[in-house]
């Protein structure tokens, strides 16, 4: 019961910078937060108030000012196998194929080719990618290099997604598209999903819970638990609206 | 209206493609004119045609034609190639590890304004006056800009590829095999096609200087004899091994880097 | 009973690449002064609707009018903000906004005049000597926004300025547009693929289908400005086009 509760736990976690005028710029303040073994978790804020470097704690790559980690149960000290990112600008590497990047952490763990190319047909398959395993990502739209993005981060069989605005370069409609293809790949392999948007009807469309963050110095403020609204979910209808508009006027209005 | 456009199109089409070759005839007309005049003492493209027959039939240092251009080519290729076995992980380290760095790049930015030429008395009292140095020589010229290049195309690698390697549970060994090489792949080319200009300048001044085969040592041998129809002829072909040579680099990178051609496209 | 005259008519307008045909046969009418939305599906086609339309590229057939002349962008005043416009960051906000007007007016006094008016719509006043990278990003937008409105152009195209910003941002933006449109009486075509966003501006939307791309249906917003995305009118017709166009 545990764990399932506390899969990740994030604890009074603050970021100081130094910014160019050389005096310090608090970028999250006090943030902490549970979350749930396979919940789809949805953290939503204004433009730039510090979501991507709270994402960027979290998964190791930057360290905290203060303020503790922990992953199931335990104080989680840097990268993690655990962890698997999908980034904004996806980070998709140009010199490899479709079937070379999606097997990445497979190659860097020692895995050899024929195996680690077997191991990743399925999750090429997930994406339906199937077809697409030679290209090269400058041969591909910009939904499909997303889906790289996602089979490679899944590749890495984490327990934990986490996933920056993915969806935030495309259009509106291909957009909506990724939108059901995330909630059926996470149907289809459950894992417990971070994912950071400033979309308020894209985070309404997709979480089981929202996070509602400030703008900078960024803090919590608000939680809306939306595991009874039925899915698949319709942007029009009245109770999706009603929790939008709800949203959208406690949302911090940041005109950048 | 259709046809009509799609005729001028094909008609420009063989213009365009015909014109690189009514601008070199253009220049050769330029050239008779220049050198046609009494007073000119530039010789005829006709006089310089003669002199290559006669050439081919009297072989300067028994070496034929090719093997003079062999003997420049075969010391700017074992330079660069030097200079590329140990310039590019150099540049990797140094544009790499911040230690590495701090020890080893003042050293280098302190003996990178030194002209190659003015290597020329040392590296001849090291190596003597064969082979040897002026290979020495091409090395230390092509060294400079291939370093150059790889550390700046080190610097200029997103910092979003080095985390997608973090993440995905690369060492440090696999990040600069795996991410840093293959980023700064074009910046390297770059380097090395700088590099052999640089390295074609420097073994013509040590063939000027002192050697019996080559190109460089065929311009100052005519120069020497007042012979220039020789000289004329060893510039012009300088230039097309030069521009020969460059393709062969440029045909190179494409091959190594087809993702970068595709974005200019 | 829309009482405007007939700014730009387009008559079977068809273009094709060799062997695909991107538009087939389209037609349709703008009103002066009417903010016109065009939608279609993902790869419908629209980068070459717009070059067609304002003649950077010929059709295959059919023909493009404004106000009873072939288009022509160097005889007719037209304006265009392409996608992630940005003004120019070495001229301060106003000379940016004369920058239009000047290669049209020689009248100096007249380009002070037209200009002053687009600033103060715009609210960029106090701004009037600073330069653009001293700005926010909204205002950088509201900066571009105002020189094509300045020029008070024949036709002013619009390729979907605002798809990269943030939600708010972006209906901020959406709204400045308006209000100067209203002020300007520009004939305004908006080609996005976002439907709200479409539904949001537009006295009318035209709905584009798949390559080879023609107009499927047309649809009246009668709604006041600013549109409340929440209100059932708004909704249904967001569904309805929604609808007319989803291919996911």
């Amino acid at each position: 019961m545990e764990s399932r509760d506390k899969k990740l736990e994030i604890k009074n976690i603050c970021k100081i910078f130094l910014n160019k005028n050389n005096g310090y710029e608090t970028a999250i303040e006090d943030v902490s937060f549970k979350v749930k073994e396979n919940e789809f978790l949805v953290l939503l804020g204004p433009g730039e108030c510090g979501k991507t470097v709270l994402l960027n704690i979290i998964s190791g790559l930057l360290k905290q000012t203060s303020g503790e980690i922990y992953i199931d149960g335990k104080l989680s000290k840097g990268l993690n196998s655990e962890i698997g990112f999908v980034f904004q600008k996806l980070g998709i590497l140009p010199w490899l194929t479709v079937r070379d990047n999606i097997a990445i952490s497979q190659k860097f763990a020692g895995v050899k080719k024929t195996e680690r190319y077997e191991k990743c047909q399925k999750y090429i398959d997930l994406v339906g990618l199937k077809g697409f395993e030679k290209y090269y990502p400058h041969q591909l739209s910009g939904g499909m290099k997303q889906r790289v993005g996602i089979a490679r981060a899944y590749a890495g069989n984490p327990d934990i997604l986490l996933l920056d605005e993915p969806f935030g370069k495309l259009d509106a409609q291909t957009r909506y598209s990724m939108q059901d293809e995330i909630l059926r790949i996470w149907n289809e392999n459950k894992k417990t999903v971070i994912f950071v948007t400033n979309n308020i009807e894209e985070a309404v469309f997709l979480a089981d819970r929202i996070i509602l963050f400030s703008k900078q110095p960024m803090s919590v403020k608000e939680n809306y638990d939306l595991k009874e609204m039925k899915r698949p979910r319709d942007y029009t209808s009245e109770d999706f609206l009603k929790i939008r508009k709800e949203i959208s006027d406690r949302t911090d209005l940041v005109i950048e | 209206m259709e046809v009509c456009t799609k005729m001028t199109k094909k008609t420009k089409n063989i213009i365009v493609n015909l014109l690189p070759f009514i601008s070199i005839g253009l220049f050769i007309g330029f050239w008779f004119l220049v050198a046609g005049k009494p007073s000119s003492i530039i010789p005829t493209p006709y006089e310089v045609y003669l002199r290559v027959v006669k050439l081919i039939e009297k072989p300067i240092s028994h070496t034929s034609i090719w093997g003079h251009v062999w003997a420049s080519t075969k010391r700017v290729l074992f330079g660069l190639l030097l200079a590329c076995f140990f310039g590019i992980p150099f540049g990797l380290l140094v544009g790499w590890n911040k230690k590495f760095r701090r020890v080893f790049k003042p050293l280098f930015e302190l003996i990178r304004p030194i002209p190659a030429l003015a290597w020329i008395p040392l590296l001849t009292l090291w190596f003597g006056i064969g082979e040897s140095s002026k290979i020495a020589l091409v090395f230390v010229g092509c060294l400079m800009p291939v370093v150059v290049n790889t550390y700046s195309g080190v610097s200029l690698i997103p910092k979003l590829n080095v985390d997608v390697a973090k993440i995905y549970g690369a060492s440090n060994s696999q990040i600069i095999t795996d991410i840093v090489l293959p980023s700064s792949l074009s910046a390297i080319m770059a380097g090395i096609s700088t590099a052999m200009g640089t390295g074609w300048i420097v073994v013509l001044a040590a063939e000027m200087i002192s050697a019996y085969q080559g190109l460089g040592f065929l311009i100052i041998r005519g120069s020497n004899v007042s012979d220039l129809a020789l000289v004329i002829f060893a510039m012009l072909l300088i230039g097309l091994i030069g521009s020969v040579l460059s393709s062969l680099l440029r045909f190179l990178e494409r091959k190594l880097c087809p993702w970068k051609v595709e974005i200019k496209n | 009973m829309d009482k405007r005259k007939i700014k730009v008519q387009v008559n079977n307008l068809s273009k094709s690449f060799g062997e695909l045909l991107v538009l087939d046969n389209c037609n349709f009418n703008v009103k002066d002064g009417e903010f016109l939305c065009v939608v279609g599906p993902t790869g419908c086609g629209k980068s070459t609707f717009l070059n067609v339309l304002s003649n950077l590229i010929e059709p295959s057939s059919g023909e493009v009018l404004i106000d009873g002349e072939k288009s022509n962008p160097k005889k007719q005043n037209l304006s265009f903000i392409f996608q992630d416009p940005s003004a120019f960051p070495w001229l301060t906000v106003q000379q940016n906004v004369e920058y239009g007007l000047r290669s049209k007016i020689k009248n100096e006094k007249l380009i002070k005049e037209k200009t002053n008016k687009v600033i103060e719509i715009m609210g960029l006043s106090k701004y009037r000597d600073s330069y653009p990278g001293e700005l926010s990003t909204s205002a950088e937008q509201k900066i571009v926004i105002g020189r094509s409105f300045a020029m008070q152009p024949d036709l002013l195209l619009m390729d979907e300025p605002y798809g990269q910003m943030d939600i708010n941002t972006r209906f901020y933006l959406e709204d400045e547009v308006i209000r100067i449109w209203k002020e300007m009486k520009t004939t305004v075509i908006f080609i996005t693929h976002n439907i709200e966003e479409a539904v949001y501006l537009a006295e009318r939307v035209l709905i584009l289908t798949n390559k080879p791309a023609h107009i499927k249906d047309e649809v009246e917003v009668n709604l006041p400005h600013p549109r409340d995305v929440n209100s059932p009118e708004f909704v249904k017709l967001r569904k309805y086009v929604t609808d007319q166009i989803k291919w996911w």
